[in-house]
């Protein structure tokens, strides 16, 4: 195995350790908050959280800002399908070619979502208020993990090179703001609880 | 970044933080990503436009100490991740922003585009603040009266009497039966129903509204004159240890009297507070039902216990939903159910249920004169909302709601009426 395979095995560790470590913490040493009588279902409402309570019209998040919500979601979306292709590099697993067309399409969209949403973190006063240097410094290494996975779907350069990079950024999710990626589901489903337990998720049931 | 070594009263609202820093807690101060989607969510930040004001900043208060004290990247390089110490200035800040630009009123977290629960960290915050003591005064003086004096408005007992004594022969008047009657401290009897002090002191005709009700039920149903106060400012104040005693004195009297159901006068944070926090505060299962008085209203209707008639109610009317009764206690159903069966025109707000967007009177800002011209302007957006309405009678079933609308009907010019739940349905009860 290569230095930079030999990297990315570490930071790849790394990131499991810290994310099991912080699963741990935030799940095991859940408060008990047990003592009053359920008014609806904690399953259907963190079914929900995941689910119904996550659509754009939904949320006001969304839907009173869809061009930020849509690249927010597209460039998701490419951070994804960049891992996924990480994976397929590492194991050196065959792929048709449609497949590869359709990922370079969905970098294309993502790096310019990403970009976009980084150039607003720099123009707009409220975000600008708002950030620390982790919120540019982390936007502009996913977007450039993007990058990386897409010039080397265009063989423009050697899987090692994302590899390398694939490692420093394993190393760095714990550090900032991208151990979201570990929080993210968390937080909705003691969202989805709180709200289940009192009859307000799924809304069907408050509306019977 | 130098790390000041925190002065003895910082070190013990650390210290509250770490007691409180639970997994629910940890998850939440780790997700928020600064997209600043939030800020059009918060009532506060749709009229003033102000950083400040933006959900976000509320999470920030917590989530840099947080940071700062509780991960390793925030001692190492707290500046690239936002971590900062708690200094005297960041409590400054603190308190402005989670007691001053705040209600709690969990709209932000329903909105939220990852799911945080941000007033589940402004209450975080309170609570580190009340170790310092830097409650609001008036917001404090009204936590240290009810735990004083059993209520917040510090009513002696023989002037709540009176009151409930003339309330009775008023009742007897109003309903021409010379055997109704406000059932004092009557152990065995089905319900015990609590009062907002508010509603002896300057809204007597709740009580008599209510009592009617019980009567035209058949209702076995008594108050305590000991302890009989719905509210419990402590969950507004951050003040856990207070909101445990009065928890514990309402539990514990329920239990003296013997009363099936605990049912709550119409209080958003008091039904929130006993039904859904008290058991944990005092960590216990409640052996009787707690319930909120529409709830029991909705019932006695539905069940035919009552018969009433909604053309003695012709004027429009609408509702406003309390967040701390709604968004946050799940009782949406049945303010509805009574309204459309006591009311002749029945006008949704838009939006409305746990959607809708609070009046501005809740989280203790009612207490708190400080912050009132915050207050009053955050109420626009419900101001605007009731004009839309074109009703005449806003209904809310929650006393501060009433305090804050009372209020914004005069400076926003809204001539509407404002009553509870209970004072429309008396009108139309068939006896």
């Amino acid at each position: 195995m290569d230095l930079a395979r030999w990297i990315c095995a570490g930071g790849t560790a790394v990131f499991i350790l810290s994310a099991f470590y912080q699963v741990m913490l935030v799940t095991l040493r859940g408060k008990n908050d047990e003592w009053s009588a359920a008014r609806g279902s904690v399953r259907e409402g963190m079914i929900y959280s995941l689910t119904g309570a996550m659509a754009p019209w939904k949320k006001e998040t969304a839907f009173l800002h869809l061009p930020t919500y849509g690249a927010g979601i597209v460039y998701h979306i490419g951070s994804f399908v960049a891992f996924g292709w990480l994976a397929i590099h590492c194991f050196g697993i065959g792929i048709p070619a449609w497949i590869r067309i359709i990922s370079i399409a969905v970098f294309l969209a993502s790096v310019v979502s990403g970009a976009g949403i980084l150039l607003k973190r720099f123009i707009n006063p409220r975000l600008q208020k708002l950030s620390v240097p982790d919120d540019y410094f982390s936007n502009g290494l996913v977007t450039g993990f993007q990058i990386v996975s897409l010039l080397v779907l265009l063989r423009k350069v050697e899987t090692q090179v994302l590899f390398f990079y694939a490692g420093l950024l394993f190393l760095y999710i714990p550090v900032g703001k991208l151990r979201h990626v570990i929080f993210f589901f968390i937080a909705r489903l003691y969202l989805g609880r709180y709200y289940g337990k009192r009859g307000i998720w799924p809304p069907s049931r408050n509306r019977a | 970044m130098n790390r000041v070594k925190p002065s003895a009263p910082i070190q013990k609202a650390l210290e509250k933080f770490a007691d409180a820093l639970d997994g629910r807690l940890r998850a939440h101060l780790n997700s928020c990503v600064h997209c600043g989607l939030c800020a059009e969510v918060c009532h506060y930040y749709q009229v003033t436009k102000d950083d400040a004001d933006m959900p976000a900043t509320k999470v920030e208060q917590l989530s840099r100490v947080f940071k700062r004290y509780r991960t390793l990247a925030g001692r190492i390089i707290p500046r690239w991740i936002g971590a900062d110490n708690f200094d005297q200035k960041a409590v400054e800040e603190m308190l402005d922003v989670v007691f001053g630009r705040c209600t709690m009123c969990g709209r932000c977290a329903l909105h939220c585009s990852i799911g945080v629960d941000i007033p589940f960290l402004v209450r975080t915050s309170r609570s580190m603040l009340v170790e310092l003591g830097l409650v609001p005064p008036g917001l404090q003086s009204t936590v240290d009266a009810a735990v004083q004096t059993g209520n917040n408005m510090a009513i002696p007992r023989e002037e709540l009497v009176d009151t409930l004594e003339w309330l009775e022969e008023e009742l007897r008047i109003d309903v021409e039966d010379e055997n109704a009657r406000i059932p004092l401290d009557q152990r065995g009897a089905k319900v015990l129903y609590t009062l907002n002090p508010r509603e002896p002191k300057f809204f007597p005709l709740s009580i008599s509204a209510i009592s009617k009700i019980f009567h035209a039920a058949g209702e076995s149903w008594t108050i305590s004159t000991n302890v009989y106060d719905v509210t419990n400012y402590a969950y507004f104040s951050g003040g856990d240890d207070e909101a445990r005693t009065l928890t514990r004195r309402l539990f514990d009297e329920t239990l003296n009297l013997e009363a099936e159901t605990l049912a709550l006068a119409e209080c958003g944070h008091g039904y929130r507070a006993i039904r859904w926090e008290g058991p944990d505060w005092i960590e216990k299962r409640y052996p009787f039902k707690v319930i909120s008085i529409i709830e029991l209203l909705a019932d006695y209707i539905r069940s035919g216990k009552i018969r009433v008639d909604s053309s003695r109610n012709e004027k429009p009317v609408t509702l406003h939903d309390p967040c701390n009764l709604v968004r946050n206690g799940g009782v949406m159903q049945e303010q509805r159910y009574v309204l459309t069966n006591v009311a002749k025109h029945f006008i949704e707000m838009v939006p409305n249920r746990e959607n809708n967007y609070c009046c501005g009177g809740g989280g203790g800002q009612l207490s708190m004169g400080e912050y009132k011209e915050r207050r009053i302007a955050a109420g626009r957006v419900k101001a605007d909302q009731i004009c839309k309405t074109g009703a005449k009678i806003v209904a809310t079933p929650c006393h501060n709601c009433i305090d804050q609308l009372m209020e914004l009907n005069q400076v926003y010019k809204l001539d509407v009426e404002i009553k509870t739940i209970a004072e429309i349905a008396a009108d139309a009860v068939l006896l």
